[in-house]
C-alpha cells in the first residue's frame, strides 16, 4: 500500500515524462533568469556605489536629501508594488515597457538603493584618518576614493551586499506576475497545462540550485567578517 | 502635466477607492501581525537550538534548513505550497498557505539574525552569570537574550519590514490585501490612481520605519559599535 | 646667510563654531630646520599643524609654503600636498594594501610613476626607515612602531620639502618609541625640514633647532631648546615643563 503511495507521490511531484517534455522551455527560462539576475546585480551595484560616492562628495544638502529620499522610498515599497506600478500604470500615459525590461529596471533600481546604504555605511565606518592620509600625500579626492576608501568600504559591507544580491535574484520570480517568462512563470504555465505540480517542483529545485551557492558564499563571508 | 495628475493622482478616483484600500490595508496588517510573531518564535527556537546544543549534527541540520529557505524565493514557495498541496489531498485556505510558507522562510532569517546576536555576546557574560549560580536557562533569559535582542534590533526591525512588504505576495493568491485591492480597483476603473494610492500608503507606513532603522544604525556607528 | 623659509604661518586663527582654538599664531620653519611644537592638551598644536597642509582650513590668516600663499582659493591643494609630507598619530596606514603598496600608492597616482619605478622609489624610502624586509606584510601584521615607520616612509617617498609630524609617538607603547625617534633623527641628519608636534621632551630638547611652546591657542614661547628647557620662561611653561625638568 505504501509502495503505491510512494510512487504516487513521485508520479505527482517528480513525473519523469513531464520533466522531459518541459525541460527545453525551462532551460530557456533559466537562461533568462540568470541573464536578468546578473544584469540586475551589476547595474544595482554600480548605481548604488555611484550614489553613495556622490552623497559623500556633495556639499549640497538638497542633493544629499534627494539621494536619501530615493533610497528610503525604494526600501520602503514592496518590490511587487513597484513592478506592478511600472508595468500597469505607465501605459496610461503611453509608456509601455516590456515585462523583461520592467523587471530589470525595477529590480536594479531597488537593489541600488540597498547597495547605496551598504556602501554608505562602509564609508562612514572607516576612520577619517584614511581619507586624510591619502589626501596628505597629494592624491585627489577621486583618487583617494578609488584606491583607499571604496575598496575598504565595499569589503566591509560585502556580507550585506551579497545578501541583497541574493534577494534581487529571488525577486526575479516576481517578474512572473507581470508576464516575464522566467522560471516561475514558465513553470506555472506548464503546471496548469499538465495539471501536475512537477514543473513547479522543478522550478523550486532550479531556483534553489541557482541561489544556494550564493547563500553558502554569503555564510562564508559573514564568518570571515566575524573573525576579522 | 495636468494629464499626469488626472491619470495618476485623480482625487475623485482616490476618494472612491480609499475605503476599499483601507480594508485591504487592514488585511495586510492582520497578515503581518500573524506572520511576524510566528516567524520570530520559530527563529528564536532555531537560534537557541543552534547555539545551545552540543550536537554538531543538529547544528548542521539547522544550517541546512536555514540555507534552504534563504535560497527559496518567497513567491515560489507561496505558490508551491498553495498549488501543489491539493495534489496530495490537502486543501489549504490561502491564509494558511501564506502563513505556513512565510513562517518557514522568515523563521530562517530571524534565526540567522538572532544567532548572530547571541554569538556576539562575549562568553564572559555567561561565565559571570553562571558563576553566581544562575542556571543556563536563567542566564539566557536575563543576561544573554536581552543583550542579543538589543544588539540586533535594527536587523530584526529590518526583517520585520521585509515581511510587511512580503504580504503583498498574498495578492498573487487572490487575497484582498492592499495590493490586490488596488489592482482590482485599477482594472475596474481603468485608472492607475488606486495603485499610486496603495504605494503611497505603503510609503506612509514604512518610510518612518526605514528612517528609524537608518538612524539607529548611524547612532550605532557614532558610538563605535 | 639664513636659510630660506620653507613654511610660514601668518596670524592664523581657527574657530570650531564658538570655540577659538588658534588665536593669532605666527611661526616660521627654515630649510633643514627641525622645529618642535610642545604644549598642554588643547593648546592648538595639532590644529596648527593640520592647518599647514590645509587638512583644516584656517578661519583667518595665511599659510605661505615655499613662497606661495596656499590659503588662496585658486591654489591646487593636491599639487601643494605632494611637496609636503604628513605623519599621523594613528599612523593611518591603508589596511587593505601591503607595506610596499602603502608607500607607492601616491607615487603612482600623483607622481605618475610607472609601477616598477614607483616600487623602486618606495623600496628606497622603506630602506631608509629600516622596513624594507616587511614590504609584503600588511599593516595588521606590524607593531605600532613598525607601522609608524612605514607611515614615515610613505611621507618620505614623495621627496617633500617638509614633513609635518602630528604627535608621531603618542600612540606607541614606550618600548617602541625609540625606534621611531631614531628614524626621525636620521631624517634630520639627511637634511629634511621637519615640523614636529610632540610630547617627547627629550627629543624636542636634543634634536630641535627651535622649540615653540603653545598655550591657549597662541605661541607663548619660541626659542632654542637651551632657552626653553632652562628654568627661565613664564609660569605656565615652567609648570608644564616642571615634571620633565625635575626628572633630568
Amino acid at each position: 500500500m505504501s509502495q503505491a503511495a510512494d510512487s504516487g507521490l513521485i508520479h505527482t511531484f517528480f513525473n519523469a515524462d513531464i520533466v522531459r517534455q518541459t525541460t527545453p522551455m525551462v532551460l530557456e527560462a533559466v537562461g533568462q533568469t540568470i541573464v536578468v539576475g546578473v544584469l540586475v546585480i551589476v547595474a544595482g551595484i554600480l548605481l548604488g556605489t555611484a550614489l553613495a560616492t556622490w552623497r559623500f562628495h556633495t556639499q549640497s544638502r538638497v542633493l544629499r536629501a534627494l539621494i536619501v529620499g530615493y533610497v528610503d522610498v525604494l526600501r520602503a515599497m514592496p518590490p511587487l508594488v513597484i513592478l506592478i506600478l511600472v508595468y500597469f500604470a505607465l501605459p496610461y500615459v503611453n509608456i509601455s515597457i516590456g515585462s523583461v525590461l520592467a523587471t530589470f529596471l525595477c529590480l536594479s533600481v531597488i537593489l541600488s538603493a540597498f547597495i547605496e546604504e551598504c556602501v554608505w555605511s562602509g564609508i562612514m565606518t572607516l576612520p577619517k584618518g584614511q581619507m586624510e592620509a591619502a589626501r596628505s600625500t597629494g592624491m585627489s579626492w577621486w583618487q583617494s576614493m578609488r584606491h583607499v576608501i571604496l575598496p575598504q568600504a565595499l569589503r566591509l559591507s560585502l556580507p550585506q551586499i551579497t545578501n541583497r544580491c541574493i534577494a534581487a535574484i529571488k525577486n526575479t520570480a516576481l517578474g512572473s506576475v507581470i508576464g516575464f517568462a522566467e522560471i516561475l512563470g514558465s513553470a506555472q504555465a506548464a503546471s496548469s497545462d499538465y495539471a501536475n505540480p512537477t514543473p513547479l517542483t522543478l522550478c523550486a529545485i532550479l531556483y534553489i540550485g541557482l541561489i544556494y551557492p550564493l547563500v553558502l558564499a554569503s555564510r562564508y563571508l559573514e564568518h570571515r567578517a566575524g573573525i576579522r | 502635466m495636468q494629464e499626469i495628475l488626472d491619470t495618476f493622482f485623480n482625487p475623485a478616483v482616490a476618494a472612491q477607492v480609499l475605503p476599499m484600500l483601507l480594508s485591504g490595508l487592514w488585511m495586510t496588517v492582520k497578515l503581518a501581525a500573524l506572520i511576524i510573531p510566528l516567524g520570530l518564535l520559530g527563529g528564536l527556537a532555531l537560534a537557541l537550538a543552534h547555539t545551545q546544543t552540543r550536537s554538531r549534527k543538529l547544528r548542521i541540520a539547522i544550517n541546512l534548513y536555514v540555507d534552504f529557505f534563504r535560497s527559496f524565493p518567497q513567491l515560489v514557495l507561496v505558490i508551491f505550497v498553495s498549488f501543489a498541496t491539493p495534489f496530495i489531498g490537502i486543501e489549504l485556505s490561502p491564509v494558511v498557505a501564506l502563513a505556513i510558507s512565510f513562517m518557514l522562510s522568515t523563521s530562517a532569517y530571524y534565526c540567522e539574525i538572532l544567532r548572530a546576536g547571541i554569538t556576539a555576546i562575549p562568553p564572559g557574560q555567561t561565565e559571570a552569570a553562571r558563576s553566581t549560580g544562575m542556571s543556563a536557562a536563567q542566564t539566557l533569559r536575563h543576561v544573554v537574550l536581552p543583550q542579543a535582542f538589543r544588539n540586533v534590533l535594527p536587523d530584526l526591525l529590518g526583517n520585520s519590514i521585509e515581511i510587511f512588504k512580503g504580504t503583498s505576495l498574498a495578492s498573487v493568491l487572490g487575497m484582498s490585501e492592499l495590493l490586490y485591492s488596488a489592482q482590482s480597483a485599477q482594472s475596474v476603473l481603468f485608472n492607475p490612481t488606486p495603485l499610486v494610492l496603495a504605494a503611497a500608503i505603503y510609503l506612509a507606513l514604512l518610510w518612518p520605519a526605514v528612517r528609524f532603522i537608518s538612524a539607529l544604525e548611524s547612532s550605532r556607528r557614532a558610538q563605535g559599535g | 646667510m639664513q636659510k630660506k623659509i620653507i613654511l610660514e604661518a601668518v596670524d592664523i586663527r581657527k574657530d570650531y563654531g564658538d570655540l577659538r582654538v588658534l588665536n593669532g599664531v605666527d611661526i616660521r620653519v627654515r630649510e633643514g630646520e627641525l622645529v618642535s611644537i610642545i604644549g598642554p592638551s588643547g593648546s592648538g598644536k595639532s590644529s596648527l599643524l593640520r592647518c599647514c597642509n590645509l587638512l583644516e582650513r584656517p578661519t583667518a590668516g595665511q599659510i605661505i609654503f615655499d613662497g606661495e600663499d596656499i590659503t588662496r582659493d585658486t591654489v591646487n591643494i593636491n599639487r601643494v600636498r605632494q611637496n609636503m609630507g604628513m605623519v599621523f598619530q594613528q599612523f593611518n596606514l591603508y589596511p587593505h594594501l601591503n607595506v610596499l603598496a602603502n608607500v607607492s600608492l601616491a607615487l603612482r597616482c600623483v607622481g605618475k610613476l610607472g609601477k616598477a619605478e614607483a616600487n623602486a622609489v618606495a623600496m628606497e624610502a622603506l630602506t631608509q626607515v629600516d622596513m624594507a624586509h616587511k614590504r609584503d606584510a600588511f599593516p595588521g601584521q606590524l607593531s605600532g612602531g613598525q607601522q609608524q615607520r612605514v607611515g614615515i616612509a610613505r611621507a618620505v617617498a614623495l621627496n617633500p620639502k617638509i614633513i609635518l609630524f602630528d604627535e608621531p609617538t603618542s600612540a606607541l607603547d614606550p618600548e617602541l618609541v625609540s625606534s621611531v625617534l631614531a628614524v626621525m633623527k636620521s631624517l634630520r641628519e639627511r637634511g629634511m625640514t621637519m615640523l614636529v608636534v610632540t610630547h617627547e621632551m627629550g627629543f624636542a630638547r636634543d634634536l630641535s633647532d627651535r622649540v615653540i611652546f603653545m598655550d591657549g591657542g597662541v605661541v607663548a614661547a619660541n626659542d632654542t631648546p637651551d632657552v626653553i628647557f632652562s628654568s627661565q620662561g613664564n609660569e605656565r611653561m615652567r609648570s608644564f615643563l616642571s615634571r620633565f625638568l625635575n626628572e633630568r
